[in-house]
């Protein structure tokens, strides 16, 4: 399958899919979004965001983004970074095989720490939950569908947390972890441009992801996005990656269009 | 410092002063840091405690997982990772998160899902140290506990059976063990030349896969190709806890060779493995084989054999 994939170029109307970005889509799956662009725009290999409220049933991994190239379909960003990597498009070929061993647990960093705070909040903090999370992940639906779809996520993701010991955790825990995280990365980039110097790589896309989306996500308070801004550095990251990246673009760009729109707070 | 700490946790054998992985990554650590830790470990009596092992003792306080634990040891000044600089500490948290979520579920699925593994190796080992009728339920709901963790984190679409997440996860765990003997190197600790937190959390989860004799061994096999891995693990054994090694090929000269034999397999393997990792496509350009700088291959007989492994 993937020879196939290998000999055709990048199409031109390749479509990166994911939830409705004004009333749906949440915290994690936003950053997931973001990273997944990030990485395409890093890789120069264009792409277009289209929102569908069934997005999720339509990724073949349950999990956003998903990416659309020709007749494939591959979901989450390790699949996709592979898949871009087979079609002879990688950022990290230029690193050596430590190097390559340090992105990749950076990466799982990200995914262990900052992503399951982000769903804790979301799903598991009562007061998000239901100010936040509920309405937005079941308003494409008409009631009871959307109730009944949001509880079952809830219930999905709990019984995650709770395999994985974060039930028990209290917010301020989880929140201390988050300042963990950030204060290893911040330190990590200290004051070069990218985490691997002068080149952009698929960590980079990760962190941005995380990082643009907290700081710019409107949530109950401003705890979360505090303990990030706490780290200049890593501020100073996610703008340079938006003027690089994003701005400038069509205005259909979802990080440019996010960082205007009502719901969210701007980047300081 | 003035209180004295008391760690409970579960006993070793095999060579190893615990089975458990986050039991002997504290015991590790206490070692590093010289930490007076008394060290109970849990017998068939009912005053020790069976749930949420490890568990610190110390005058009133109660800690219990090996993060937490860790934290308090650096709090009473046992700090093993005092000359570490910024970045190496950033460093240590993610590659700590890497063991964790490329490594940990097939560690879990070696020691309890694995039907013969678990049958004949773990369950009886727990049940013989867990009082009766505790014995009969404890060993299996912590095995349900592990296959619930492996299916709700890494199960789903598009791994739909059993089968097929069981690949995926030796798949990233045999990874994992790469990219951990690559950045290790020749080097005797993760940072230089004196072990830190990283250490203790690799060996912890390292330590029980190298050593406990298990029937179904593909993990275990992957492992112990990575020399410079076992190495490390073996190198703590017997500094830190004062254990012998007790090898399984026979001493002196035989080890040597043994030794050798397996550095120019592991040589072509890696190779191979490096391959099967970072190439999706099968014709992609051979590599040539990696030249491991501590050991110098043998002239002449030794090095026939790899060259004519390498095509395929």
């Amino acid at each position: 399958l993937l020879l196939s994939a290998a000999a055709e170029p990048w199409p031109e109307n390749a479509a990166l899919y994911q939830q409705l970005k004004e009333d749906q889509i949440l915290l994690s799956d936003n950053a997931a979004s973001l990273a997944v662009q990030a990485f395409l725009q890093m890789c120069n290999l264009p792409v277009r965001v289209v929102c569908r409220a069934n997005a999720e049933y339509m990724s073949p991994s349950g999990k956003l983004p998903f990416i659309h190239v020709g007749n494939q379909v591959v979901s989450e960003l390790g699949p996709i970074v592979q898949f871009v990597k087979a079609k002879g498009h990688s950022l990290s070929d230029g690193l050596d095989e430590v190097q390559k061993a340090e992105m990749k647990a950076y990466m799982e960093l990200v995914n262990n720490m900052l992503l399951t705070a982000e769903l804790y909040l979301q799903w598991c903090d009562d007061v998000t939950v239901e100010e936040i999370t509920h309405p937005r992940y079941g308003s494409p639906y008409p009631w009871p569908l959307n109730r009944i779809l949001s509880y079952q996520k809830q219930w999905e993701i709990r019984r995650k947390m709770k395999a994985i010991g974060w039930a028990g955790k209290s917010l301020q825990q989880v929140l201390e972890d988050v300042d963990q995280c950030c204060q290893a990365l911040s330190q990590r980039l200290g004051t070069q441009p990218y985490f691997f110097n002068k080149q952009p790589t698929e960590l980079d896309a990760l962190v941005f992801g995380h990082l643009f989306t907290i700081l710019t996500t409107q949530l109950i308070t401003d705890e979360l996005s505090e303990k990030v801004k706490n780290y200049g550095n890593l501020t100073a990251f996610c703008r340079r990656i938006e003027q690089q990246y994003f701005e400038g673009h069509d205005k259909d760009s979802s990080a440019a269009a996010s960082a205007r729109s009502a719901k969210r707070s701007l980047l300081r | 410092m003035a209180a004295p700490m008391e760690l409970s946790c579960w006993g070793g054998d095999w060579g190893l002063p615990s089975l458990h992985p986050e039991s002997l990554t504290v015991m590790a650590y206490a070692k590093f840091s010289g930490a007076p830790l008394t060290v109970n470990t849990i017998n068939n009596s009912w005053s020790t405690p069976k749930a949420d092992v490890p568990v610190l003792i110390s005058e009133d306080i109660v800690i219990s997982q090996p993060a937490k634990i860790l934290n308090f040891l650096r709090k009473q000044r046992y700090n093993a990772d005092y000359e570490l600089s910024a970045k190496q500490g950033a460093d240590t948290l993610a590659y700590i998160a890497l063991l964790e979520e490329k490594l940990l579920p097939a560690l879990l699925h070696t020691f309890w899902v694995e039907a013969e593994n678990y049958c004949s190796v773990t369950k009886p080992w727990f049940a013989s140290r867990i009082p009766f009728p505790l014995s009969l339920y404890l060993p299996g709901k912590m095995s349900r506990e592990a296959l619930n963790r492996i299916l709700l984190t890494r199960g789903g679409p598009p791994l739909y059976s059993l089968t097929e997440v069981e690949a995926q996860i030796y798949r990233d765990a045999k990874e994992c063990l790469n990219l951990l003997s690559k950045r290790l190197g020749t080097s005797q600790f993760f940072f230089g030349n004196t072990p830190t937190t990283l250490d203790a959390f690799v060996f912890g989860f390292l330590a029980p896969l190298y050593k406990v004799c298990f029937p179904r061994v593909q993990l275990q096999e992957h492992l112990k190709q990575l020399t410079n891995l076992c190495r490390f693990c073996d190198d703590i054994l017997t500094c830190y806890f004062r254990l012998t090694v007790t090898g399984h090929s026979p001493s002196g000269q035989d080890t040597a060779d043994a030794n050798l034999q397996k550095l120019t397999q592991l040589v072509n393997k890696e190779s191979n493995l490096i391959e099967k990792m970072d190439d999706n496509l099968r014709k992609s350009p051979q590599h040539p084989p990696r030249k491991i700088t501590t050991l110098k291959l043998a002239a002449g007989g030794e090095e026939s054999a790899p060259i004519s492994r390498l095509s395929p």
